[in-house]
């Protein structure tokens, strides 16, 4: 990499010798803000893991764990790993191709929109501005932002590969194009949405679809945004730093296009044993245990591009964050389709489990790669020697120990709780019928997430300080090195074929030559069609049935929308998060139904935009919760759970009590979800008089149950109505008028 | 890993990006028999092969589920004998028993020492749901969904009941220190 001229491409092509530089400025801003976003968003993950393990960690409406665990996960997905792939991706592309960036107008426009859209995340969703979809959660005029901005960096992208100089896409560029183009159709297609205000919006899909929309994203979250582009890092800066081959082209071939098709039938999987219908589960099960082999085909490619280099892992600490790396990636990716089986997946679905198993991928792969990467840019950004060697061997081995601590409490936490909710007595009865037994049990586990995650954290710091070193130690003046390179050829020259290579023989042969797919190569536009074909095509497979079987969703004629003072309640429940601890979902089993009530139908959710079926229990499920408690009960829980029960880890949200409920809003809501087809009959234009006449019923009821006076225009009375109405859609009598009375 | 080591050539592809070269190595023979056994798997699955596949269903497990509890689970016993309830109120163990209950389920809502909270008072001679042995172990084990008093019998056990029973029994002319309005209808012994 330090010679200047490169070898020229095919000898018979007439080179016109071409001058340029690589745009390095770019790739130091997104190193930066890699690191800054990083440990933002992990400081945000100590905060909410204390908030689980002592709810006095929860301090004011706006830094609960509802609303700040979203940050965290947004922050970490979003800002950490995001500009941790525009960081090696504007590196490597611009190499790997030759050429200087398309545009440095777009990768100023793409760094600086996208530092704009982390700002205004960490600002929007403390105050309770979110659209309740797991990482995607940002509101409407945000998520067009993250589209311009994801759009002006595949123009960008797709720009300087018709511009290369370099004739074939290498891998980690395949890799590249199926993430950009995936993570585009995915954001657009998830984030549907009908507006009721400026941070406010509905999904324009309801219930059963919702899920299944929601899950097709955020599955692919996980392949296209954490797996794809670190596959594509890996392959460039894996070998790089190892000074060796990769072990084999056809594998990266196979391994690259099973992955692209197979990853994205596999969503449902996170809704196993839902209303979703079982065949789109059978379908996302199989196809993620189908996924295994092409997981573990970047995990080979990786190794074993190492077989030559293991002596050097010993010594060269960039190596072992890359080994690391590539294990965490290993474990996940095994047991991500033992997850999915449906069995296991009884087990684990709400539990810690899951937080487990995307904390090995996260800190584990993602993040060891990224440090790994970035250790190796350090002195070649910075044009000089890295500051402290031995800082990073403490890193490796302070993050992995602080990453084994917090996986082994976590995994330990899931496991005993869903064995507890599972468990009956000789008697038939459930042996931890009170909830929030299973949940002080793992109390002890969570204090050693704090501590794994600390460690963690410490590591971050040794990061910091190293690349804060190396920085200061930086030339007045960056060089920037000319580059000559041929032009390509207006027509292509075949390359010379393999010294000493036979020529295959037979159909079979050929075809498992792969010079089909070297033809792909040199096709950038052509690629990404085929690729952007192979996403779709597997997505149309299952979204045209999910939407158009009418029998996935049997209709329940007592299933009415919801009053507009439940509405607002339910709007609150969406603005406090209180879906990222709360499921509404009963599944078909007997410890469930048992504890919770009968089990959830698919046409109970008809009119939910969004769904808010949830995905992990830290509380008890709330599908049955109406008509289970008085609404004293509700109020005084609000105010300060643990006076209710004892041990609760559920933030206090005094303020319902105290803040005045914003009756003339629910209009502009009714209405847009009036537009989304949901039959609100009257309510269109007199929600505010209906919410007031329910609020008044309400806080009278409360006063006589013995409670405070004064609350009907309060928030509390919308929260009320809507615990009060859940799951009793089933219990009305066919007669009876829901909203419209 | 043994697998298709001979078969492993080392043969550098030509090409050649910024540096970066690619073997023509075979893929590993083990790595592509795993691929094929998931796809074969998975057939086999869809087409419910033997105990491989969904089978009957989500839904037809969950009833076979609940059927096989039924016939295993003894129904709770509905009958209590009035005096042993009495006779339990005064007995100081089955008393202690059932503070403990009721210090775990109850006093959430009927607060620590009986005196009403969200739920009635407990202590006074006035009870909504009547305040005979019978009655106050019917409202705990069936509960009074209106009233927002849950059905304890599915989470308690019969002998915690009735010692939960016996406990709020004993309460009678305590003196709780922030006593709710009495409410419902007087009741004597």
């Amino acid at each position: 990499m330090s010679s200047a001229v490169l070898p020229m491409e095919g000898a018979a092509a007439s080179p016109r010798l071409e001058s340029f530089s690589y745009d390095d400025e770019i790739v130091r801003k997104f190193l930066w803000a890699t690191f800054i976003w990083g440990l933002v968003g992990m400081l945000v993950g100590l905060i909410v893991a204390l908030q689980l393990a002592n709810p006095i960690f929860n301090q004011t409406e706006w830094l609960s764990f509802g609303r700040l665990r979203p940050l965290h996960t947004n922050a970490v997905i979003f800002a950490f790993a995001g500009n941790a792939f525009f960081t090696g991706a504007y590196y490597s592309t611009q190499r790997l191709l030759k050429a200087r960036m398309f545009s440095d107008a777009l990768s100023k426009f793409h760094f600086w929109g996208w530092q704009a859209i982390i700002v205004s995340a960490a600002l929007t969703l403390p105050l309770g501005f979110t659209q309740a979809k797991e990482y995607a959660e940002l509101e409407w005029p945000i998520d067009i932002a993250i589209a311009v901005v994801w759009v002006a960096f595949g123009i960008n992208f797709v720009g300087t590969m018709v511009k290369r100089r370099e004739r074939h896409l290498y891998v980690a560029l395949w890799f590249y194009v199926a993430s950009i183009v995936t993570v585009a159709i995915l954001h657009i297609f998830n984030n549907l949405s009908m507006p009721a205000g400026l941070f406010k919006s509905y999904s324009i899909y309801a219930g059963v679809q919702d899920a299944f929309m929601q899950w097709w994203y955020g599955h692919n979250a996980v392949a296209f945004f954490l797996t794809t582009p670190f596959l594509g890092l890996m392959y460039y800066f894996m070998p790089k730093a190892a000074e060796g081959p990769v072990f084999s082209y056809k594998l990266s071939i196979l391994h690259f296009w099973s992955l692209v098709f197979l990853y994205i039938w596999a969503g449902p999987h996170h809704l196993h044993y839902t209303a979703l219908p079982e065949w789109a589960s059978t379908v996302g099960m199989l196809f993620s245990v189908m996924l295994w082999a092409p997981s573990w085909g970047g995990m080979i490619n990786g190794l074993l591009t190492l077989r030559g280099a293991w002596h050097k892992v010993a010594e060269d600490p960039i190596l072992k964050f890359f080994v690391l790396a590539v294990t965490a990636y290993g474990m996940s990716t095994f047991e991500g389709p033992l997850l999915s089986i449906k069995s296991v997946n009884a087990l684990a679905h709400y539990t810690d489990w899951i937080i487990a198993h995307v904390h090995t991928g996260a800190l584990g792969w993602n993040g060891f790669l990224t440090f790994g990467m970035v250790y190796w840019l350090l002195p070649r950004l910075f044009q000089t020697p890295i500051y402290s060697k031995r800082l990073m061997e403490l890193h490796f081995w302070i993050a992995t120990f602080g990453i084994l601590l917090y996986i082994v409490a976590i995994y330990s936490a899931g496991v005993t709780q869903g064995l507890m909710w599972r468990a009956f007595d000789e008697t038939g009865r459930l042996a931890y019928p009170d909830f929030v037994e299973t949940v002080v049990r793992l109390l002890p586990m969570y204090w050693l997430r704090v501590a794994g995650g600390s460690l963690y954290i410490v590591g971050m710091l040794l990061f910091g300080w190293n690349i804060l070193m190396t920085w200061r130690k930086r030339p007045a003046k960056y060089e920037v090195p000319v580059i000559t390179a041929p032009a390509l050829a207006k027509k292509y020259v075949p390359e010379p074929s393999h010294v000493g290579a036979p020529v295959p023989a037979g159909l079979w042969a050929r075809f498992a030559a792969a010079g089909w797919h070297r033809t792909w190569e040199r096709m950038p536009i052509t690629f990404t069609v085929l690729t952007t074909i192979a996403v779709v095509v597997a997505s149309l497979f299952e979204i045209i049935p999910t939407f158009l079987i009418r029998s996935n969703v049997p209709t329940i004629a007592t299933v009415q929308p919801y009053t507009p003072l439940e509405l607002a309640g339910r709007d609150l429940y969406i603005a406090e998060g209180c879906f990222n601890c709360h499921s509404q979902m009963v599944r078909p089993f007997r410890h469930e139904t048992e504890r919770f009530g009968e089990y959830s139908k698919p046409g109970e959710s008809v009119y939910e935009h969004p769904f808010l079926w949830g995905s992990r229990r830290i509380g008890p499920d709330l599908a049955r919760v109406g008509g289970k408690y008085p609404h004293l009960w509700h109020v005084r829980h609000f105010e300060n759970p643990p006076s209710i029960t004892a041990r609760s880890i559920m933030p206090a949200y005094p303020h319902f009590l105290t803040k005045t409920l914003d009756f003339e809003q629910i209009q502009s809501r009714v209405d847009a979800m009036a537009m989304l087809g949901v039959p609100y009959g009257d309510a269109v234009n007199q929600a505010p008089a209906m919410a007031r006449a329910q609020a008044t019923e309400i806080a009278a009821e409360i006063e006589r149950q013995g409670g405070p006076a004064g609350l009907g225009d309060k928030q509390i009375v919308a929260m009320v109505a809507y615990m009060q109405r859940l799951g009793m859609d089933l219990k009305r009598q066919p007669t009876t008028v829901g909203v419209a009375k | 890993m043994a697998d298709g080591k001979d078969s492993r050539t080392d043969r550098l592809l030509e090409h050649e990006y910024d540096g970066i070269t690619e073997y023509d190595n075979p893929m590993p023979r083990w790595w592509l028999l795993t691929f094929a056994g998931t796809v074969i798997f998975s057939v086999v699955y869809v087409f419910n092969v033997g105990p491989v596949g969904n089978g009957k269903g989500r839904i037809a497990d969950y009833e076979a589920e609940m059927a096989a509890a039924a016939a295993l689970v003894p129904p709770t016993p509905t009958a209590v004998d009035p005096s042993q309830l009495l006779a339990m109120a005064k007995d100081e163990e089955a008393v202690e028993e059932g503070e403990e209950v009721f210090t775990t389920y109850c006093a959430s809502c009927h607060g620590p020492d009986g005196g009403g909270l969200i739920g009635p008072n407990l202590t006074d001679n006035m009870w909504i749901h009547g305040g005979a042995p019978e009655s106050v172990y019917k409202t705990i084990a069936e509960g009074v969904l209106a009233k927002g008093m849950p059905p304890w019998e599915k989470s308690l056990k019969p002998e915690q009941m009735t010692s939960v029973t016996a406990y709020v029994l004993s309460l009678a002319g305590s003196s709780p220190t922030n006593p709710k309005a009495p409410e419902g209808e007087p009741y004597t012994p």
